[in-house]
């Protein structure tokens, strides 16, 4: 199992309070979350929860990521195979 | 620090999101009709406990005011702050094109009672009721005393000196006087004020430690300082943000001086040891007319503290006649707060907002729901009073100790 792109737009929103659509977001991996509106505590935030849900730690610099498509590539790296 | 005597500092916007109106002209409306809007307690969460009366601000759409982001990440005081924050710029002319090109000229100075209580209380919740890890990471921001200062200046991009005074309810008055002595040192602009969100259950149950809250359940009878009902105060949230801005900066816009701050003081007696507070709020008076320059005689209206205890009644009524003489007996004197409720640091505020908004209108608004005054004042009742005030006195006192209070003029004087 492997977290997507609705799941990060989801949790963007949740935790962040910054809404782009998985579809934009997909067409968007590769700007920065600053542009997208999230700032280092917002994606704190999207790591803990994270975490929370799927009963894994994220890797530690999960929340240093710049872009989208890095942190999905880095936190899915991370999740255990065929959990 | 010297200030150098060639500046001094106007108010020139006010924004205010209260419980009787969400725009400064519903605010004023209301204030001169004398308009009681207190009211049941009706905050989710806060209905079975026994503080029964407050102010609330039922008419702020948060969505309308400020980004989805910011609401998620800040609380209720907060987006308060932010909107009353963007009013008072509108009202001052302010927008992005003028401040973006020197950003170092603006600050913004908050004071804060009470931080982020509903905000904090959701996430303390999370961390009993789940543990640590369920906290999410803006608690460490939104719940602090600085978070309004924070947020505004970052939202609009203000670089100049920014602070915050957590000095118990008077420090709404030290906010802004804190805000003047910057604009006389050499910045343009602060936006400076005060707005609070004490009702949600975490907050309210802080407040019950209080033995001056009113327990009346009686919105009509909850909050009657000056008279012999007086059973203790009713808490508000909202508040209000006014620019301060230099004079001469004000000029070379084309802005009329509503208003100048020209004096402040404040002293300390100790959490409610209300008699002592006479000799503390007479000095804070003393301080400040001296600061302003101003004789006992020249004062035109008081904005009362008005605890609404007995013996703070009888202090603050004392303290006033006991540096104003036999003037202190005849000025008029009014408490608009009695229809409000107390917004702690932002109470104030507003009380600077009427009285500049006064001095504008000619017209001295009443106390609402306050009849029979059991002290020697000329407190103005059941309907506001024409007159031409041109200098005000703002009296302001703490749970905690602090008195203060801030002299003003009217913008024609300057």
């Amino acid at each position: 199992m492997s977290i997507t792109v609705d799941e990060l737009s989801e949790l963007m929103k949740k935790a962040a309070g910054v809404t782009v659509s998985p579809a934009d977001l997909q067409d968007r991996a590769d700007s920065g979350f600053d542009v997208l509106g999230v700032d280092s505590l917002g994606l704190l935030g999207i790591v803990g929860e994270l975490e929370n849900r799927h009963g894994v730690p994220m890797p530690v610099d999960a929340e240093r990521c710049k872009t989208p498509r890095q942190f999905l590539d880095l936190v899915n790296s991370a999740m255990p195979a065929g959990a | 620090m010297s200030e150098p005597r060639s500046r001094r500092a106007a108010v020139t916007g006010i924004g205010v999101v209260a419980p009787n109106g969400t725009s400064t002209e519903t605010f004023w409306k209301s204030v001169q009709e004398g308009r009681n809007v207190l009211d049941k307690v009706t905050r989710e969460g806060c209905e079975h406990l026994p503080m029964k009366v407050a102010g609330e601000v039922r008419d702020f759409d948060p969505a309308a005011a400020v980004e989805e982001r910011l609401i998620v990440q800040t609380d209720r005081f907060t987006h308060f702050a932010m909107a009353a924050a963007d009013l008072a710029l509108e009202d001052a002319r302010l927008g992005r094109a003028d401040t973006d090109g020197s950003p170092f000229d603006i600050g913004v100075v908050t004071a804060a009672g009470s931080g982020g209580g509903e905000f904090g209380q959701r996430e303390l919740q999370q961390l009993w009721g789940k543990g640590s890890r369920f906290v999410g990471p803006y608690q460490s921001i939104a719940w602090f005393y600085a978070a309004s200062t924070g947020q505004i200046s970052i939202r609009r991009g203000f670089k100049g000196p920014c602070s915050v005074v957590a000095a118990d309810e008077a420090g709404g008055l030290d906010a802004l006087a804190h805000a003047a002595r910057a604009v006389r040192r050499g910045t343009d602009v602060i936006v400076a004020g005060s707005t609070e969100a004490p009702i949600a259950p975490y907050s309210v149950v802080c407040q019950l430690g209080y033995e001056e809250l009113s327990r009346e359940t009686d919105p009509a009878r909850a909050y009657r300082p000056f008279t012999e009902q007086a059973c203790g105060f009713v808490p508000a949230e909202g508040g209000a943000m006014l620019v301060v801005e230099d004079t001469g900066s004000a000029r070379r816009r084309g802005l009329p001086v509503r208003a100048t701050l020209d004096g402040h003081a404040s002293t300390f007696t100790g959490a409610s040891r209300w008699a002592e507070s006479r000799a503390g709020l007479a000095q804070a008076i003393r301080g400040a007319l001296a600061e302003a320059g101003c004789a006992p005689e020249e004062v035109d209206v008081v904005f009362a503290d008005a605890l609404g205890v007995p013996e703070a009644d009888r202090a603050e009524a004392l303290a006033i006649t006991d540096v104003l003489g036999a003037h202190g007996r005849r000025v008029p004197v009014t408490a608009p707060k009695t229809g409000i409720g107390r917004g702690y640091c932002a109470a104030p505020v507003l009380d600077t907002a009427a009285a500049v908004l006064a001095m504008e209108h000619g017209l001295i608004p009443p106390t609402p729901g306050v009849f029979d005054i059991c002290h020697d004042l000329d407190l103005v009742t059941g309907s506001a009073r024409a007159a031409r005030p041109r200098t005000a006195l703002v009296l302001s006192r703490g749970l905690m100790g602090s008195n203060s209070a801030l002299v003003l003029r009217h913008g024609a004087a300057e």
